[in-house]
Formats: C-alpha cells, structure tokens, sequence
C-alpha cells in the first residue's frame, strides 16, 4: 500500500513537469507574444519593465524561457498580473481560489453521494415505474444543455419566484459596516466543513466495530446528532456568533449554484451506479448473501452497492476535472467571483502571467484529485491493494 | 421410523420464460430424516439445482410453484414472507453453492462475511463469541485461523470451497444442501473437500442433501439417493439398494457409464441423444425417445409415477412391465 502510494506521487511529479512545460509552450504559441503585451503599456514605471523582462527571459532563447519558467514556478515568482497590477497573480488567487473550492467540493460531494443513492435505490427497483420515471429524468437532467438549463433555474427560482438571489456570493449592502472581509468569512465557512466532515468521518470509524448492527445504527445517529449540537454551540458563541450574520448570507447565496451544477453532475452518478448495480445483482455472491437471510437493505448496500462503488469511484476521478473546467460556465452565469470567472478574465484580457497561475493551480488541484482518486481505489478494492504491492 | 425432518411433497415448478414454460421440478416428493443424507443425482440440466434453490426459496423472480408444500420441521415453507423466510435460511437450511470461487465478495474479508450471517441470526453475540466460533470451524474443516482477515482472492479454490462450509455451518442448521460442491477443484481437493464434508456431517449430526452429476461421489456420500432426470425423480431408495438392484432404465445407464474399481473390465457405456427440452411439454415418460429398452414391454405415452419396488425403494412405473 505504501509502496503503491510512492510510487503514484512520482509519477504525479513527473507528469506535474510535462503539464507546466506543455502549458508554458501553448502560452508561447498565442499569436502577437502576449508576454511581451504588458511592456507595450506607455504607463508602465521603467524598473517594472525591465524586472519583466528579466522574470520572463524575454531577451533569452526559447529553451532557457522555459527553464525559467519552471524555477521561477517553484520560487512562487510569477511576476505581477497585468489586469490587478500591483498585485501578484498568488495573491488574486489566494483570494479567488477559496471560494470555487467552497461550492465545488460541497457540489461535488453532494452529487456524488446522491447519485450513488439515488442508481443504488433505481437498480434495486428495477422494472418498477418510479424506477423509470427517475431515470428519464436522470437522463435528461444528463444530457440537458448547462448553460440554457442554469439559465432557467436562475430566471424560475430567482426571477420568478424570488427565492434565492440573482447571482453574486453575498448582498454588499449587509457587508459595508462588516468588521470582517468576505474572505475571513470564508475561511472560518471552509475550516467548519473540513472539521465538521472530518468529524463525521471519525465516528463512522469508531462505530465500525460495533457488533450489533442496531446498536451501530443507534451510535451513529447518536454522534451526528452531537455533532449538529457542537456545531450550534460553536456558531452560538464568541467570535462565531459574530460572523454567523455573514456566513449565512454567503451559505444563502451558495444554495442555487449548488443545486443547479448538482442536479446535473449528479445523474451521471447515478446512471451509472444504476448500470453497474444491476451487473453485480447477477453475481453468485448475492445468492450467498440471500441465503444467509440478510436482510435486503443490507444485501443492497453492504453486498451489491459495495462493488458496484469501484467504477463509480473512476468515473468521480473525471468529473472532478469537469467540473472545474464547467465552474468557468456556471461562474459567469451566476456570477460567482471564483477561479472560473478569473480564468475566462485573464484569457479573454491576455493577462499572462495571471491565466499561467492559474492553470497551473487548477492543474495541481487536477493531480492531487487524481491521486487521492487513485489511493482511495486502491483502500476500496482489495485486489488492486494486492497488486500494487507486488 | 421418526418424523421426517425435511418434507417434499408434490412439488411443482417451472420458469416463465419468453419461450413459454420450463418444466424444471414436476411432481417431486422425498423426504430427509435428520443426521441423514441424501442424494441427489442427475445429468446438467435436470433440475438438481432448482430443486435446491427451491428448498431454500430462493429461486428467480421467473419461476412459478404450481403445487406441493415443502415442510421443514412441520413448518411449511412455501408461502412464507421474505421476513420470515430469512429466518430460516442459513439457521436451519444452509447451502454450498456450486463454484466457491463466486460465493465470496471480492471486497469484504472471508470473517466478516461468516459474521455477517451470524450476526444475523444471533444479534445478542459478542464478536469475541462469533470469532470464536469461526475459528473452531476453521480448525473443523482444516483452515488456518489467519484465514478470517484474508479476502476472497488471496485463498485458494479448495481454500474458499473449506471456508464456504464453515460459512454453511456459522448458524447450526439442521440441513445443509451441498449443491455440486467439487465441480470446480481437481481430484485431489474434491475428495478432501468431501471428506470434510462427511467428517462435519458425522461430528455435528446434520442431515446432508448432496446434489451431483457423478454417482460415484453420491454412492460415497449418501445413505438414500434419488435419480433426477428432465425435471422428476425416476427412482429413489436406499443407496446400496439402488447400486445393487437398479430398477430403472436411466439409472442402469447412468451406472453403466460409470467405471468401478471392482469386479471385471467391461467397456463404458453412453446414452444417446440428449436430455429432453423442458420447454417442450412431455407426454407421457419423458425417458422413452432415449431408452435403451423402450422396445420392450414398457408403454411410452404412460406418466411417470413412483411406485414401491422394493421397502422404501421406489421407481418409476414405466419400468413396471418387466
């Protein structure tokens, strides 16, 4: 398992310094050299145009450029970015990057969990009509176009009906007497999910050894519900209380984004649990299981849905990269101020240095999603776990 | 004689197919007393295994009973909830399913699995008792204790095959059907696998329902035995009653197929032709088109029908002429 898991992350390295020379080549490649395009700007102060041009090799061959690149990367040293000038593109990310992590892995995780539910549950009723109404929708909600369909949940649940609000991540009239900046909020927003998750986590893990299958139950619902009490007692007191105000209207903003890309990311899931699902019933060891007189929910999630997890598992590892490639879409239309938005900017403005960071942070975000992918696959199936050692 | 433990009678049963119906089971009656075993035997397709799913009830969602009652314990089976029905499966009724190799889940240990059915039927248990008890059936049937924190694919065939029978034994049932157990292992493994399987029978005092296609296996194995063929017993008895005195045409065949060690060489016998289609309807004996002594007194368009030939040895009426 160790050696497996080495040997993932020095390929992950190499793989790391192909991307980072293949995107600086692409870069080089745009009509016009638009590294060059910041030094045509007549305001620009002497001392920036030359640092510019040291930073970049701009004066050097190609070859040396690229070898620059790459240790200038590794220094953190990405020049300044052309659109936000004083500041460096590490600091437009630091205050971009947060937010997109926010809505997309709560969309993520969201949408994996209950496509997987929701194909287990279809699979299991097969043949039944919910079974089939619940996959056509699936299957259009799968195929719909996104941007018309984010389009129409925008204009119904926000015009229409005015639940949720038109866009933007908070109402900045709330925000002018804010003691805090958007970005304190969404730090405390992320440290509490990571915490709150990892919570969770452990008391499945702790309860797993519990014998009694009622009593696991039991201790699990117990511990969630402590952990709901924790989590009122830390949002009720101290600083906490303080920011409650702000986080809410964020958390209130997240809502529609959140339901839209899952509603679409989450059919693919659940397509495909359902297919996979439904090989697995065939297999002898549901018999097994049936003949042990298991109950059928737990042959259904224990037996069926525990295999069938594995190619769901793969296909996750893709979406993650879609979805970041679709936040630059679902961004614009609900103009959420993330690294989407920010790309599209520094593309469409030829903002180099800045689009260059980005990719590259959005390709390191790729790699370790891959490798935290395939480390999981291999904690998840057995038979991998064997080989990989070998 | 005692009560019998498990009850067959007039069971009927076929497949709803595209086609049409499959007679699968017609009309079969036989009954296990307990430590006993019996034996089930036939060529592919005849229904063995369908017989045994139906015993547990767990045949497809195509297959429809048409009549009979199956009893265990004076308890009938058919007709039961689901609910009710898993709580005498594995309990009472076990199983070891033909190929071990599929009966595990590739991604759960091999313990977990035996405790999982455990602790379905004995919730008030500490794991320390469950493992106990796994371990003693390991130690019974010739495993190493480690073997409970192994996955299914880092044992063996005749490893998993060992391991499938403790599962069978995790809840005490009174019965075990071993369904072709040995299909999948070599000559070696398969006669210790049986001879492990008779070991337990003997120390733990079960009744036995032993499905094959090879005879030799079953006369080793059984005290009574019946002979299947397209889907209804042929003839049933007491094994060595049957061996010695084969009433029936089919079971005179499928003797003569069979090589013994003993007495003189004589040249193996075949039968013709194939087992029928049971998709097709059969009137009268559905052994006749095959029969190698059809020409003779028997009359073809009659039913099958048991009859006693000999005490408790029965065979079908057609052979009755002679």
């Amino acid at each position: 398992m160790l050696i497996y898991t080495v040997k993932r992350f020095f390929e992950m390295i190499i793989v790391f310094f192909l991307f980072l020379i293949i995107s600086y080549l692409l870069f080089n490649a745009i009509p016009g050299n638009a590294f060059s395009s910041l030094l045509l700007n007549p305001l620009l102060p002497p001392e920036t145009y030359q640092r510019t041009i040291e930073l970049f090799g701009l004066d050097k061959p190609l070859f040396e450029r690229v070898q620059l690149y790459i240790i200038n990367f590794f220094k953190g040293d990405f020049g300044y970015s052309y659109i936000y000038y004083p500041r460096s593109p590490i600091e437009v990310i630091a205050e971009r990057l947060p937010r997109t992590l926010m809505l997309f892995s709560i969309v993520n995780v969201i949408a994996f969990y209950s496509g997987f539910l929701v194909g287990k549950v279809l699979a299991w009723r097969r043949g039944s009509k919910s079974e089939t109404w619940i996959t056509i929708g699936s299957v259009f909600s799968y195929t719909v176009f996104y941007p018309w369909f984010a389009l129409m949940m925008l204009w119904f649940f926000g015009y229409k009906m005015n639940w949720f609000p038109l866009g933007k991540f908070l109402v900045p009239e709330k925000w002018y007497d804010s003691p805090y900046s958007s970005d304190e909020i969404f730090y405390t927003l992320i440290l509490f999910t990571t915490i709150g998750s990892f919570l969770l986590f452990l008391v499945f893990i702790f309860t797993r050894n519990i014998e009694s299958l009622e009593n696991r139950r039991n201790a699990r619902i117990v511990g969630l519900l402590f952990l709901l009490v924790l989590a009122s007692i830390y949002w009720s007191n101290g600083e906490a209380s303080l920011k409650r105000f702000y986080a809410a209207d964020i958390a209130f903003h997240m809502i529609l984004p959140t339901f839209t890309v899952t509603l679409v990311a989450f059919a693919g899931t659940a397509l495909l649990t359902r297919t996979t699902m439904m090989e697995v019933l065939k297999d002898d060891y549901i018999l097994t299981a049936r003949a042990k007189g298991l109950s059928q929910k737990r042959i259904r999630d224990r037996h069926a849905a525990r295999t069938a997890l594995l190619p769901v598992v793969t296909s996750f590892i893709f979406t993650i990269i879609t979805i970041i490639d679709g936040s630059v879409l679902t961004e614009s239309i609900f103009s959420w101020p993330g690294m989407g938005q920010l790309i599209l900017e520094a593309v469409t403005r030829e903002d180099i240095p800045l689009a260059m960071a980005s990719f590259s942070f959005i390709g390191i975000l790729a790699l370790i999603a891959h490798f935290i992918a395939d480390v999981s696959y291999a904690f998840l199936d057995p038979r991998i776990r064997v080989k990989a050692d070998s | 004689m005692s009560k019998a433990l498990l009850e067959v009678k007039n069971l009927s049963m076929h497949y709803d197919t595209m086609e049409g119906n499959v007679d699968a089971v017609k009309n079969i009656s036989f009954e296990v007393n307990s430590g006993e075993s019996f034996g089930l035997v036939g060529e592919s397709g005849c229904g063995k295994t369908s017989v045994a799913m139906t015993l547990l009830q767990l045949q497809p969602d195509n297959s429809v009973i048409t009549q009979g009652s199956i009893k265990l314990d004076g308890k009938e089976l058919i007709g039961l909830s689901e609910n009710d029905l898993r709580k005498v499966r594995w309990d009472s009724i076990s199983i070891v399913f033909q190929g071990a190799m599929n009966a595990w889940n590739p991604v759960i240990k091999i313990g977990e699995q035996i405790r999982e059915a455990m602790r379905e039927h004995y919730p008030e248990n500490t794991k320390q008792e469950n493992m106990n008890k796994i371990i003693e059936l390991f130690r019974m049937v010739g495993l190493d204790e480690s073997t409970t924190d192994r996955y299914p694919h880092e044992l063996s065939g005749g490893m998993k095959q060992r391991a499938v029978i403790a599962l069978a034994l995790s809840c005490d049932p009174k019965i075990i059907i071993a369904d072709e157990p040995t299909t999948a292992l070599d000559v070696v493994i398969q006669d210790q696998i049986l001879n492990e399987i008779k070991k337990v029978q003997d120390l733990l005092g079960l009744s036995l329902i032993y499905i094959s296609h090879d005879i030799a296996v079953i006369a080793e194995m059984t005290d009574k035995i019946a002979v299947m063929y397209a889907g209804s017993i042929v003839e049933m008895g007491p094994t060595k009653d049957v061996f010695k005195n084969p009433i029936h045409s089919y079971t005179r065949a499928l003797l003569d197929s069979t090589p013994s060690i003993r007495g003189e060489k004589k040249k193996l016998k075949s039968l013709d032709g194939e087992p029928p289609s049971l998709i097709n309807k059969i009137e009268g004996c559905s052994f006749a088109p095959r029969c190698p002594n059809r020409d003779t007194e028997c009359n073809p368009s009659e039913h099958m029908r048991l009859v006693e030939v000999n005490p408790d040895h029965f065979a079908d009426i057609c052979s009755q002429g002679k």
